[in-house]
């Protein structure tokens, strides 16, 4: 188990992380989602000894590793760009670790083959490794530099957008594949990333970071449904956010006035996910119980088992909604269309003036 | 129709165009004639002469081109030809371990614990400023520092370390391996500081993570990685101190003969066969040097 209390770093008087605490279980897929520049990189570097926090203690199996230099944290970081040894080839490279580190090499050329066999093997690389790593592909690259790291057992492994440089087909693979590797060794995975889908489908918990703060840490499935503070719900990318203000007992957006869900007050944001929403056809209301909005339609692209639309409310604010083919057919609208965008109020989250979500009475999960 | 068309403009299509097609096929050749003419004129075509030249019949006062293996049996016997040689191929390790010792460890300064790129460029120049002045007086500039009443000499004594100054300081060995080594490390920094400055980061993180102590990590990633410099600066050094006469004369007061002093004084002499052989003999020892350190990177791959 691994402990980080209250961990600071600044550059040049700019905060990179604040005062950041966090758990890390044994055994488990921990996803870190931040957009650029919210410290995520920085919080890798500092747990791995790369940097050293301004305040704040790491603590491993509750032994202090903050004076530690990295040699000798027992902690595995896998670069972004791989960093594999350009003068050395697949093999030489996995086994680096073992043979070269300060604390217990192994010494023996037979055991060094075997660890290094057994591991190229379960990251599927038993063929390369006579090769030279520039003779391998971007894919293979990743998985020689995971091998690399995971060969030395270290007790966290640390990942750096590691699904970051390759193309989307691979990604698709490899997502499977980490977290196949992971179970198989049952080692803790810290994996930093950018992307919320790949936060969401990886991690056991996932962690959101936003200028230096962890600002939710749950379960993928409590941070998609449940997000935190408006901040989570814009970088899950799966809500239209509405800024105004509540006025007797309505949301007030631009001209239009929001039925708001049953005992919230005070909301600053309306929050409502793309799939909640449906195109009404014309002249229709919207449902007793929804809300409804004006908006001119934009565009449309096909996602193959869905369709997102784009719509422009009178703010200038762009609304998606996603509708699953599953549930409806494909509709054509014309550019420039106006129709009402409704929703039901349940689906609805509001977020009150400091982006806090407004707790809601537990009539929302009735669906 | 339309099949018709082809097969009706198709012999106008072959001949024309063929000419057209033996230039545009050979154009980069075209590129090449300056380079080739130029090398073939100034560097074949007198190397040629030098091998050829070494086999003349040489007599005090003449030269004559009937073939005669005589100049190079008398440099083969004679103790102060070969004793340049040998003394050419002393001087030469001599300087280039030391250009080594100091240059690695100034580079690896400048490339890896500087980490500011214009800091890194500022020292570099600064490494090149003696070559402001010109290159005799840096030499001689030597004499002033290493003679009997040098600065080097009045300082030590002043300090009291010495009672009766160094004589060996000039005119010796010494001084003519100090002047070069002050002259040519630049050359091993150079190149050796532009690797180094190159390796990724991510690498040096890497092998500190995999648990690497930091001597480790210099000899397994660091030093590897810059060993294409390292053979870049040795091949700039090593072709320099082979061929040096200048610094050898005026350093060792003619007491030391390398094998450009022998080329220089028989040319003087208008012993041309005799140059010639000199010059070939240093050729080959150049060619085989640098075959030998280009064999121990593949300089290609990497750089």
């Amino acid at each position: 188990m691994m402990q980080l209390q209250g961990l600071s770093k600044a550059y040049a008087g700019k905060p990179a992380i604040v005062d950041l605490s966090l758990t890390v279980h044994n055994d488990e897929y921990l996803t870190l989602l931040g957009p650029s520049g919210s410290g995520k990189s920085t919080l890798l570097r500092l747990v791995a000894g790369l940097e050293r926090p301004d305040a704040g203690r790491i603590f491993l199996d509750g032994e202090d590793l903050t004076p530690r230099p990295p040699h000798k944290r027992g902690l595995g970081f896998v670069q972004q760009s791989y960093a594999l040894f350009p003068h050395m080839s697949v093999f030489e490279n996995v086994a680096f670790g073992l043979k070269n580190r300060a604390v217990n090499p192994i010494e023996d050329a037979g055991q060094l083959r075997r660890k290094v066999e057994e591991i190229l093997e379960l990251v599927g690389l038993s063929e390369l490794g006579s090769r030279g790593v520039g003779q391998i592909s971007g894919g293979q690259r990743q998985r020689v530099s995971l091998a690399r790291t995971l060969v030395t057992e270290p007790s966290v492994c640390l990942l750096d957008e590691p699904l970051g440089a390759l193309d989307a087909n691979l990604r698709e693979r490899m997502t499977v594949e980490l977290r196949r590797i992971r179970s198989t060794l049952g080692v803790t995975f810290l994996h930093v990333t950018g992307n919320e889908a790949e936060a969401l489908a990886m991690g056991d918990r996932m962690i959101v970071l936003d200028r230096g703060r962890a600002i939710q840490i749950a379960s993928p499935d409590g941070v998609f449904n449940t997000p935190e503070t408006v901040e989570v719900a814009k970088y899950i990318n799966s809500y239209n956010i509405l800024t105004g203000e509540t006025r007797e007992g309505r949301f007030l957006h631009g001209a239009a006035g929001l039925a708001m869900p049953a005992g919230v007050a005070d909301a600053a944001s309306y929050v409502v996910r793309h799939d909640a929403v449906s195109v009404l056809a014309p002249g229709a209301a919207p449902p007793d119980c929804g809300a409804g909005l004006e908006a001119r339609f934009i565009a449309s692209e096909f996602m193959g088992s869905r369709v997102l639309y784009f719509f422009q409310g009178t703010e200038g604010e762009i609304l998606q909604v996603e509708s699953h083919l599953s549930t409806a057919d494909p509709v054509t609208y014309q550019s420039g269309e106006v129709r009402t965008l409704a929703w039901d109020i349940d689906e609805v989250l509001a977020f009150d003036a400091s982006g806090r979500r407004i707790k809601q009475p537990p009539a929302q999960g009735a669906h | 129709m339309e099949q018709a068309a082809p097969s009706v403009e198709a012999p106008r299509d072959t001949a024309a165009p063929v000419k057209e097609r033996f230039f545009t096929r050979n154009k980069h050749f075209l590129l090449l004639a300056p380079g080739v003419l130029w090398m073939v004129l100034f560097l074949i075509i007198p190397l040629a002469m030098m091998v050829y030249v070494s086999f003349w019949t040489q007599t005090t006062f003449a030269i004559k081109p009937e073939l005669t293996t005589k100049s190079w049996e008398t440099f083969f016997s004679s103790d102060t030809y070969l004793g340049a040689l040998v003394r050419t191929l002393r001087l030469w390790l001599t300087v280039l371990a030391i250009t080594f010792i100091i240059g690695y460890p100034t580079a690896l300064f400048i490339g890896q614990f500087v980490r500011n790129k214009t800091v890194q460029t500022v020292l570099l120049v600064a490494c090149v400023i003696p070559f402001w002045t010109s290159f005799l007086i840096r030499v001689l500039a030597w004499r002033p520092m290493l003679g009997k009443e040098g600065a080097i000499n009045i300082v030590l004594s002043d300090l009291g370390i010495i009672s009766t100054p160094i004589e060996s300081l000039l005119f010796t060995e010494l001084s003519v391996v100090i002047g070069m080594v002050q002259i040519y490390v630049v050359f091993m920094v150079g190149p050796i500081a532009f690797m180094l400055a190159r390796i990724d980061d991510a690498l040096i993180e890497s092998a500190r993570d995999l648990g690497a102590s930091a001597w480790t990590i210099f000899r397994k990633v660091i030093f590897p990685l810059s060993l294409p410099g390292v053979i870049v600066g040795a091949i700039f050094v090593s072709v320099m101190v082979l061929g040096e006469f200048a610094t050898a004369s005026a350093l060792s007061g003619r007491k030391v003969n390398l094998l450009g002093n022998i080329i220089l004084t028989q040319v003087g002499s208008l012993k041309w066969a005799f140059a010639a052989v000199a010059g070939v003999i240093l050729t080959i020892v150049m060619a085989v040097v640098i075959t030998g350190l280009l064999r121990v990177v593949n300089l290609r791959r990497e750089l």
